[in-house]
């Protein structure tokens, strides 16, 4: 009877080294150094093959009732001045689709296929919003609004530092 | 004394796998009330008008890509999508492959057939199956029945959207009529529900981020559209994917929005197959189908 509890006990807190895995019903290769897989249907066959997709993705919690995986919660950002951020290098960030794709959601100056989600960015530098509140935005928004759409980008560690200090240099340049 | 250290074990393991129940997630708030209903879109998007009967689209719209969305892109499903593409030829193979199947009439049965018949078997599905004992697809029970005479029909595979794509062809014209107003479906399009406004991923994206918050926003230039009304043209040929199921396409909504994708027939694409099914009940079935 003791040894049941006593394992009952050992199991649940195991649980959280268990939560710390992945779902069992992700599409995933556990081996492999890109786990992500994605599916491809052939044409004329009851099976579907599987490849390597282009970024790893299981770090973070998915749609499955089985992932115990908490979302990171919202972030205070740690800047400090200077920004030492580059505009030029923050606008590369910002148009291309695997790091800020800021384009996607945003209007910006000089780019095709802009989205009308967020807010536009036309002329932000006229707003004349401090550099430590354009970052902790970029950095992580759920501070500010607990239910923005906008992804945290620092917290959830999709850009760097210095990615997002070229971004606000970016943003505060926009006359 | 010994009673005392079981209890207290007890009580410590209760209350570990308690914590362990409550994991914080970003829920996209306030989780809305959808009518299970395709015209709960009124309250939605306001296009339903638009798109409400695929006989009469209005080709100005169709012809206009400032306007095309207000169609729920309905014009690219038949009779307005008058071309013929791989979900025709897809059709095809499905129907041999059903033929070869139900030789003895065993795989109608198990797929839910009455007295041998099909006519109007997509419009119910997914359903509660008693023998299976939980929700399931018209795929999964696809991929279950065909399984049970010793075949492997993949939930997602070619082979099996197709005889999915021609179960569906049986019903074309009929109103998707799935009843989520009590037991096993209610609980599945609650969880459904729910699952739409959870947030996941390493951008932290609900689905309702966009098709709930923001329809008829441009995304990278593509203008967001309704939930409602968006199962009954599946399973879909896309123009640069080939045929697609409704849980392969989720898979790929998630990998678009960098989430970690689940495998085809996990419980939480079900439990979204059902939301998303209820959000066309009364709209029609209409294959073979196509999406850019």
């Amino acid at each position: 009877m003791r040894s049941i509890g006593v394992a009952a006990w050992a199991f649940c807190l195991a649980m959280p080294g268990l939560a710390a895995g992945l779902p069992e019903d992700a599409a995933l290769d556990r081996s492999a150094d890109i786990k992500t897989l994605v599916p491809r249907v052939v044409v004329n066959s009851g099976r579907l093959e599987w490849e390597p997709h282009k970024r790893d993705l299981s770090a973070w919690p998915t749609l499955s009732h089985l992932d115990r995986r908490a979302t990171i919660r919202p972030q205070q950002a740690a800047y400090s001045a200077p920004l030492n951020g580059d505009a030029a290098r923050g606008r590369a960030i910002a148009m291309d689709p695997a790091r800020g794709n800021c384009i996607a959601c945003h209007t910006l100056p000089g780019e095709d296929w802009p989205g009308s989600v967020g807010h536009l960015l036309l002329g932000y530098k006229r707003q004349g919003h401090a550099d430590a509140y354009v970052y902790q935005q970029i950095y992580d928004r759920r501070v500010l609004n607990p239910n923005t759409v906008m992804p945290p980008f620092g917290a959830f560690g999709v850009l760097s530092d210095q990615d997002i200090r070229d971004l606000v240099a970016y943003v505060q340049s926009l006359d | 004394m010994k009673i005392r250290i079981i209890l207290l074990f007890t009580l410590c393991a209760g209350l570990a796998c308690a914590q362990e129940n409550a994991v914080y997630r970003d829920m996209d708030l306030p989780v809305e009330q959808y009518e299970p209903h395709v015209r709960g879109d009124m309250t939605l998007s306001k296009t339903y008008p638009y798109w409400k009967d695929r006989n009469k689209l209005d080709w100005r719209l169709a012809g206009n890509p400032e306007e095309n969305w207000k169609l729920n892109w309905k014009f690219m499903d038949p009779p307005f999508n008058n071309t013929v593409h791989g979900g025709h030829f897809a059709l095809d193979r499905g129907e041999s492959l059903y033929k070869s199947l139900n030789r003895d009439g065993r795989f109608a049965a198990c797929l839910g057939a009455t007295s041998g018949r099909l006519k109007g078997l997509r419009t119910r599905y997914p359903m509660y199956r008693k023998d299976l004992r939980r929700v399931a697809g018209l795929e999964a029970v696809i991929e279950h029945c065909a399984s049970a005479q010793g075949e492997v029909l993949q939930h997602g595979s070619y082979d099996n959207s197709a005889v999915s794509l021609y179960l569906a062809s049986l019903s074309q014209g009929m109103p998707m009529r799935i009843d989520v107003s009590k037991g096993p479906m209610r609980e599945a399009f609650e969880r459904g529900r729910q699952l739409f406004h959870t947030k996941a991923g390493r951008l932290n994206f609900a689905c309702s981020s966009c098709h709930t918050r923001n329809v008829g926003q441009l995304v990278r230039g593509s203008h967001i559209t309704t939930p409602y009304g968006d199962v009954a043209h599946y399973p879909v040929y896309r123009t640069q994917y080939r045929l697609q199921s409704l849980h392969l396409r989720m898979m790929e909504c998630n990998l678009d929005a960098g989430v970690q994708p689940l495998m085809p027939g996990s419980q939480s694409y079900t439990d979204l197959e059902v939301f998303l099914s209820a959000l066309s009940n009364g709209y029609t079935v209409s294959v073979p189908a196509e999406r850019n």
